[in-house]
């Protein structure tokens, strides 16, 4: 048939009516015209009406043969269907629902775990052209990627021609004073062309433009379109206002479009000026985008950077010879390997449950075609082909599917809602999940795949059993094939559920070795925060160190608080600041990382110094510099430099200097040894680490940990109140408790834990269901046969664990299928693991016993009813 | 939903239809229907019915083009005639139905 019949068809399908009206004057006049010949030749008029009839050829056939050319009869047949299949379902309203319900919490989820799927990998990112925006990167060694210096970036800004703009940026937090009440913020320093980068323009004001980022330029503030409508309440009159930031008055020059940058945590920017210390060559801190010229491949930008990088050596040897520079495309920043592995495993997970429902659906389909079976048999003897009946069956689980599909929509919009807040955390700041057109698509598709997967069995099953003794009044009803069948699909999903509830313990098991590990510091009652010490208010190291002794002073004062402890970093977090140790007479650096910590840091954690002695308050600016070092580096010493006992020893160290002053070599001497902290991520060996005095070494960005005699979260109103006194601008950011930080921390490979829990909980559920309808039919079948053996003598007992061995028989054979499952699915499951077996021993058995019981609790209803069968009243009904 | 069983063979009443148009420009269905059977003599039992399903079926294909007219019994009924489709499609329907026929025709000869 060519498109123009198609076309044809389809558009008399609208016209029916009328067409048929036409068709009707159609054929009434061939019938006169027909007539008035057969007259006209001799014959009566009941004759000639009579040969007009005959020589027409049957009228209603005609007519049906007229209308199957004019239009698309399937069409017509599947709306009919559609129809009859909507009023049958109507009637049988328990059933339909208990479908539809089972259909949309399988579509339901599949649907809200598709909208992450395609909010995280399929749609494009949320900016302008965004394959175009790339990460730049320094690669000291093939495989190692590094932060840029400041020089470096300069030099490839001037020197790169495949990019249209290229940027700098540093994190940075701050406290914003402008609506009364401080708060502290998450922002990004960074150089004049970011929004370029980002092709991100301002809705109020503007961006920054090239002179922002220059020395002596006025101090100015960008702020997202979030950040604006819920610090400021969205104040039209926003670029008149000025903001403190950290002490310093800023005025906002611009808020930006609504858009992807509201979701980040970011909420406002500022220019990156280079200061001359950070102008060295030595130190990579900077995070580098650009946006490729439209034309320029990925590969044609980064063949172009490894020329500016063998220019850069030759001016600068100071730069890694077997290094380069790589361009990598911003999706893959984004969206890691742990994130798309979990993401994956999620969805498998959510695809088995929709297995489930459908099996479910199967069985619920078949056992009501049981029942049909004498409609079928009546439509069968009065004409309809078996492929007419295969097809009217099909239509009614399409019905059932469309309905299942919307309602399953309606869960994934409420799965959405509920479960975004607690994803976004987990997911690039760039990814919305929302209920789009594709993701509808999708909703469509699995819905229309799951009846057809749920329907065509059923469908040929029920059209295939004999009619003819169907029509047979004395017909039990029960057919062997058919309830072997309906046994079949139980034991799939028995063997479904058993993956997926071993997959949910195996990763349980995960978190709570996670959770378990030693961290090397005390984590109850402690509480965390964050603030910035305000650089213009305390410009040398000498103040700086006083404000560090005063907070900590002033906060131990506070109602509640024990001990209290600062650093640049949380423990348990990974230490960016790395330095070198230099030692005497050894050739080389030891390469260590750097933290700043106060007298009372190892105190407040309880990390024992297990030779020399800690931080004190008289290791200040001035006096000989000191470092304590963790167990990891005293090993190291004593393998590298044969430093038996490094106590009392002193090394060089270079240090990161503090607001103008550029980093040194100074001696230090090392004083002490502390067990060392869990700073690496889990699986890895400790790093080697020095700790060296916040007052030697003073850095405006603060971690605070603080201990408790109670309840941490309680301390908190203290805590604000004794750091307004100490300065009013100060405000605690990120507060957590220490036991929160190492949920995050530790947590993320088992991310999917609760996810993967969930959908186990769900496939159970729906397998303990679909065993139950199975075997209450099975009992509802037997009735005689079971009146009949109480009547001889059986005891209901017997009965009862009858029913039951059929049901435990089910299990297992589900259970070995369930087993083989797991054991094909390992090497998926690994990569998720820690520590933990993906064939260990106690969450298979866990599993299986669970699944067993639950089985047999879903048997023990139908099992206490056939038990309680009366052999008197099934007998007679039997008359 | 049986199959209308026609005695003409199988595919050929389109193109009676289509060469009945030629010879005859425009006429209505029963005229068509009437036609045929004239011409065919006794040799085809055509019902007369089944030419409309053709018709409305060359029509989609763009062969046959459907105006209104009166009929004799001063109804309104569609009047059909020829397109320049349908003349291209005559000839080439002409074409294959003489190399199916010819073809055959040889085949029975050799066979004897």
């Amino acid at each position: 048939m060519n498109i123009r019949r198609a076309i044809e068809r389809l558009l008399a399908l609208l016209r029916k009516r009328e067409l048929d009206c036409e068709l009707e004057n159609e054929i009434a006049s061939h019938l006169e015209l027909a007539e008035r010949d057969a007259i006209a030749r001799g014959l009566s008029p009941e004759a000639a009406r009579r040969l007009a009839r005959l020589s027409l050829g049957g009228i209603e056939q005609v007519k049906e043969e007229h209308r199957a050319q004019r239009s698309t009869q399937l069409i017509g047949t599947l709306l009919r269907d559609a129809r009859y299949g909507m009023a049958s379902l109507l009637r049988a309203s328990g059933f339909t629902a208990a479908v539809v319900s089972v259909l949309a919490l399988g579509i339901g989820a599949n649907v809200a775990m598709f909208s992450v799927v395609d909010a995280v990998l399929l749609k494009p990112l949320p900016f302008p052209e965004p394959d175009r925006i790339v990460r730049i990167w320094d690669a000291p060694k093939p495989g190692v990627v590094n932060a840029t210096s400041a020089p470096d970036f300069l030099d490839w800004k001037r020197l790169a021609t495949g990019f249209e703009a290229m940027s700098a940026e540093q994190p940075i937090s701050g406290t914003l004073d402008g609506n009364g009440e401080p708060i502290r913020l998450s922002g990004k320093a960074v150089t004049a062309e970011y929004f370029q980068v980002f092709a991100t323009n301002a809705q109020l004001g503007r961006t920054f433009t090239a002179e922002d980022d220059q020395p002596g330029a006025a101090s100015v503030i960008v702020l997202s379109h979030a950040a604006w409508q819920n610090y400021f309440g969205g104040d039209p009159k926003i670029l008149n206002r000025r903001v403190i930031l950290d002490g310093e008055s800023h005025q906002i020059i611009g808020v930006l479009l609504p858009g992807a940058f509201d979701r980040d945590q970011t909420k406002f920017w500022k220019p990156l000026i280079f200061t001359s210390d950070q102008k060295l060559r030595a130190i990579h801190w900077l995070t580098v985008y650009g946006r490729l010229r439209s034309g320029v491949s990925l590969a044609q930008a980064s063949d172009r950077m490894q020329v500016i990088h063998a220019a850069l050596l030759e001016l600068e040897p100071i730069n890694f010879r077997e290094g380069s520079i790589v361009v990598w495309p911003l999706a893959r920043l984004l969206v890691g390997d742990d994130l798309r592995r979990s993401i994956s495993v999620a969805l498998g997970a959510v695809v088995l449950v929709l297995l489930i429902a459908c099996a479910n659906v199967a069985n619920l389909l078949l056992a009501k075609g049981a029942t049909r079976k004498k409609e079928l048999a009546v439509r069968a003897a009065l004409g309809a082909s078996r492929g007419r009946l295969v097809r009217q069956l099909l239509t009614e689980s399409f019905v059932l599917g469309l309905l299942g599909g919307a309602a399953g929509i309606a869960v994934a919009y409420v799965l959405i809602r509920v479960a975004t807040p607690m994803l976004s955390k987990s997911l690039p700041f760039t990814a919305e999940v929302s209920l789009n057109l594709r993701v509808l698509s999708f909703a469509g598709a699995i819905a229309l795949g799951a009846s057809l997967l749920a329907g065509a069995l059923p469908a040929l099953r029920t059209s295939f059993v004999n009619l003819a003794a169907s029509s047979n009044l004395s017909d039990r009803g029960s057919s062997k094939a058919l309830a072997g069948v309906r046994q079949l699909i139980v034991i799939g999903e028995v063997a479904v559920s058993l993956v997926l509830v071993c997959g949910a313990l195996l990763l349980l098991e995960s978190l709570l070795k996670l959770q378990s590990l030693d961290t090397g510091v005390h984590i109850e009652n402690v509480i965390t925060m964050s603030t910035d010490l305000p650089v213009g208010a305390y410009p040398t190291p000498e103040k700086a160190a006083l404000f560090y002794q005063a907070v900590a002073q002033r906060l131990k004062a506070a109602p509640g608080v024990v001990q209290v402890g600062i650093s640049t970093q949380l423990p348990m977090q990974w230490i960016v600041n790395g330095e070198g140790i230099e030692i005497a007479g050894l050739g080389k650096t030891v390469w260590v990382r750097f933290k700043r910590v106060d007298p009372g840091y190892f105190d407040t954690l309880g990390i024992p110094v297990v030779a020399g002695r800690g931080i004190t308050s008289q290791d200040r600016d001035g006096v000989q510099r000191v470092m304590v070092i963790n167990q990891a580096l005293a090993a190291r010493l004593a393998d590298v430099a044969g430093m038996k006992d490094p106590v009392g020893k002193t090394v060089r160290v270079s240090y990161p200097g503090y607001v103008e002053k550029i980093d040194f070599l100074p001696e230090v001497q090392i004083v002490g040894i502390i067990r060392s902290e869990r700073v690496a991520s889990p699986g890895d060996a400790d790093p080697a680490v020095v700790y060296v005095p916040f007052a030697q070494a003073p850095d405006p960005h603060l971690r605070f940990v603080i201990r408790s005699s109670f309840e941490a979260a309680a301390v908190m109103p203290g805590v604000r109140e004794a750091l307004r006194e100490v300065d009013p601008n100060l405000s605690p950011g990120d507060v957590a408790t220490l036991e929160q930080v190492r949920t995050r921390t530790f947590s993320r490979a088992s991310q999917p834990v609760w996810l993967i829990g969930a959908f186990a909980s769900v496939a159970v559920l729906l397998t303990a269901i679909g065993l139950f309808g199975v075997l209450s039919q099975a009992v509802t079948q037997q009735r005689r046969e079971i009146g009949i053996r109480i009547a001889l003598g059986a005891r209901q007992f017997d009965v009862l664990s009858r029913i039951l061995r059929n049901a435990l028989s089910m299990i297992l054979i589900g259970l070995v299928l369930g087993m083989l499952g797991v054991f094909a699915l390992t090497r998926v499951v690994k990569s998720l693991l820690f520590e933990v077996s993906p064939l260990d021993p106690r969450a298979l058995t866990v599993a299986c016993v669970a699944t067993t019981l639950i089985g047999l609790l879903a048997g023990f209803l139908p099992a206490v009813h056939a038990a309680r069968v009366d052999p008197v009243a099934t007998l007679r009904d039997e008359g | 939903m049986s199959k209308q069983k026609t005695e003409v063979p199988y595919g050929t009443l389109d193109l009676l239809i289509l060469k009945t148009l030629e010879a005859m420009g425009t006429m209505h269905g029963y005229a068509i229907a009437r036609r045929i059977e004239q011409v065919s003599g006794d040799v085809l039992q055509l019902s007369q019915g089944s030419v409309h399903p053709s018709l409305i079926r060359l029509e989609q294909e763009g062969w046959i083009r459907r105006d209104w007219g009166i009929s004799e019994t001063n109804r309104k009924v569609k009047f059909y005639s020829l397109t320049r489709a349908g003349r291209r499609q005559l000839r080439v329907a002409v074409d294959s139905w003489e190399k199916a026929t010819g073809m055959v025709a040889r085949f029975l000869k050799a066979s004897i």
